[in-house]
């Protein structure tokens, strides 16, 4: 569904991405692992086309979209959970989410979403007219996430989602992600530096690290290399 | 989408406020004055709110918008006042004044819009300086000399008339773009382009992964902001003075002020820049009789004091108050 090859990215003087390959297949959970400062977050900006891709090429359904605008892509089906909680604090939980509306299909298709997001997020219903910035991190959390489904995507990026969580809520934010994939078949492109739990929830893993793609494989192929686990993952 | 009627009840506390301003006016002798500068002040912080109140940028460069504007009134009566055009001048000079301020506010919003947060504030800046060096140092218009319009007036329109345009019908002018401003706020308000305005204030990258198009949204609000300035500044100082200098039209105290009224008022809110004008007006004019010279330095701490203890205005709290009551649709 996703492809992205050799993308340069960066801010200024500083570039960031050294052309890192990989893809996102339909369907599936594809997580991108690596330590702070790897690109991992600036990769998805990319993706999405908030930071300007200096070369190379993001390919979304067999087109290149690489040099769409950010709500182009949002248009055609991409979206991002972005780090930390970029929530409207002052609004309720139901006027987020429907911020989220923004775009003609989807505001169609408001109610029905809506629906989904409260059967996903039951606390999210119960708590709709309540201020987000008062809520718990992990329930500010499902407000993003539910913000970013509210525009229809096919494709989900997900930064950090279980930063600053829990361990019980870094679980339940891992069940919403296979839920997901499972439940309404969204495509996930997942980037954590929880390694443990991503390697368990991902279909297909790559590890980052100072701007490029240093290996890849199934969860299984990545936990049984001693050497990727010790040089990037810490686990 | 077509909203109810009563999304657009709050014109209505607008259109009184300014009805019972300009009827002071007209019936208290001596008034006049100070009324016209009332209305300034709230067309002008009015015109402001639009980009600062709605986006959260702010535009130290504003005034120039005005300066620009200014120059569009004076250069149509300037040079065409031989032309036996009579009043079609001054629609002219009113074109003129939009088309000026919409380019300038491309260029600027252009460059600048691409920052956020005080880089953006840094940026324009220099705008307003800029743009009287450019003036002055190229001689565009007459560069430092300014230019004095009044015998072209005159000319043109003959004495009575030429009179009546700079001594009222300017003011009246500005009323009517204080209004125009408020009718603006309030449609982006009840439309998309207020909904896309209030998410990137709040948080711009959110507003980008929900598929608006921030820069689109910021430059409509920039753009509309200009304009109304122009027009503020062909009217309220071209065809008022019937003079223009370099150094009076690209004053960046005039940005100040704007922020000031915005501030007292309440960013963001609909009626907010008529309440901050109206308090910074009346305050002003009186302190410069009571404390004269000393206005700037009593404002300095007070708007310290609006900052800290105060951020949401006068109207951000009314509005708090008002919540649930008959009134909340009337205030906004």
């Amino acid at each position: 569904m996703l492809k992205v090859e050799k993308l340069e990215s960066g801010y200024g003087p500083m570039q960031v991405l050294w052309g890192p390959n990989l893809q996102a297949e339909a369907g599936a959970i594809t997580s991108i692992l690596g330590p702070n400062g790897a690109g991992k977050s600036t990769l998805l900006w990319t993706i999405l086309g908030g930071v300007t891709a200096r070369r190379g090429k993001v390919v979304f359904e067999g087109n290149d979209v690489t040099e769409l605008p950010a709500h182009r892509k949002v248009d055609l089906g991409i979206t991002l959970v972005p780090e930390g909680k970029h929530l409207f604090k002052e609004m309720t939980v139901y006027e987020n989410l429907v911020m989220g509306a923004y775009r003609k299909e989807a505001l169609a298709e408001k109610e029905k979403t809506l629906d989904l997001i409260y059967s996903l997020f039951p606390i999210l219903a119960e708590r709709r007219n309540q201020k987000s910035g008062t809520l718990s991190g992990g329930q500010q959390q499902m407000v993003t996430i539910g913000r970013s489904l509210m525009t229809k995507p096919k494709l989900i990026m997900m930064d950090e989602p279980s930063q600053g969580l829990a361990p019980k809520l870094i679980m339940e934010i891992f069940e919403t992600v296979e839920r997901l994939k499972e439940e309404v078949g969204l495509t996930i492109l997942l980037v954590e530096q929880n390694a443990a739990a991503s390697l368990d929830a991902a279909d297909y893993v790559y590890v980052m690290h100072e701007g490029t793609i240093k290996a890849e494989g199934t969860p299984e192929v990545i936990k049984a290399s001693d050497e990727i686990r010790e040089a990037y993952l810490g686990i | 989408m077509m909203r109810p009627v009563r999304a657009y009840y709050p014109i209505l506390p607008v259109l009184i406020g300014y009805g019972i301003l300009f009827g002071i006016g007209q019936m208290v002798p001596g008034k006049w004055q100070l009324i016209s500068q009332l209305a300034f002040f709230c067309a002008l912080g009015q015109a402001f709110n639009l980009f600062m109140g709605m986006t959260g940028y702010v535009d130290f460069g504003y005034v120039a918008f005005l300066g620009v504007g200014t120059y569009g009134m004076a250069v149509s009566i300037y040079y065409l006042f031989d032309k036996g055009l009579g009043l079609t001048m001054i629609v002219i000079g009113m074109i003129l004044a939009a088309v000026f301020s919409t380019l300038l506010s491309l260029a600027v919003g252009a460059v600048a819009l691409r920052l956020r947060g005080a880089y953006f504030a840094i940026a324009t800046i220099g705008v307003n300086e800029g743009f009287r060096f450019l003036i002055e140092g190229a001689r565009i218009w007459n560069g430092s000399d300014g230019m004095i319009f009044s015998r072209h007036m005159k000319t043109a329109f003959g004495r009575e008339t030429a009179m009546a345009l700079s001594m009222k019908w300017a003011d009246v002018i500005v009323f009517g773009v204080a209004f125009l401003a408020a009718v603006m706020t309030l449609l982006y308000m009840r439309n998309k382009v207020g909904y896309a305005l209030t998410a990137l204030r709040e948080d711009e990258d959110a507003a980008k992964v929900m598929g608006i198009n921030v820069t689109r949204y910021k430059l409509i609000a920039f753009i509309t902001s200009a304009i109304l300035a122009g027009l503020l500044g062909a009217s309220a100082w071209a065809l008022k003075l019937t003079y223009v200098y370099p150094t009076d039209v690209f004053a960046i105290h005039y940005t100040v002020e704007a922020i000031i009224i915005v501030l007292l008022g309440g960013a963001g809110t609909l009626l907010g820049p008529i309440v901050g004008g109206l308090i910074y007006g009346v305050s002003k004019y009186y302190l410069a009789i009571v404390l004269p010279g000393f206005q700037l330095m009593i404002f300095a701490p007070i708007i310290i004091m609006i900052i800290v203890l105060f951020p949401e205005g006068t109207v951000g709290i009314l509005k708090k108050r008002v919540f649930g009551t008959p009134l909340e649709k009337f205030i906004i």
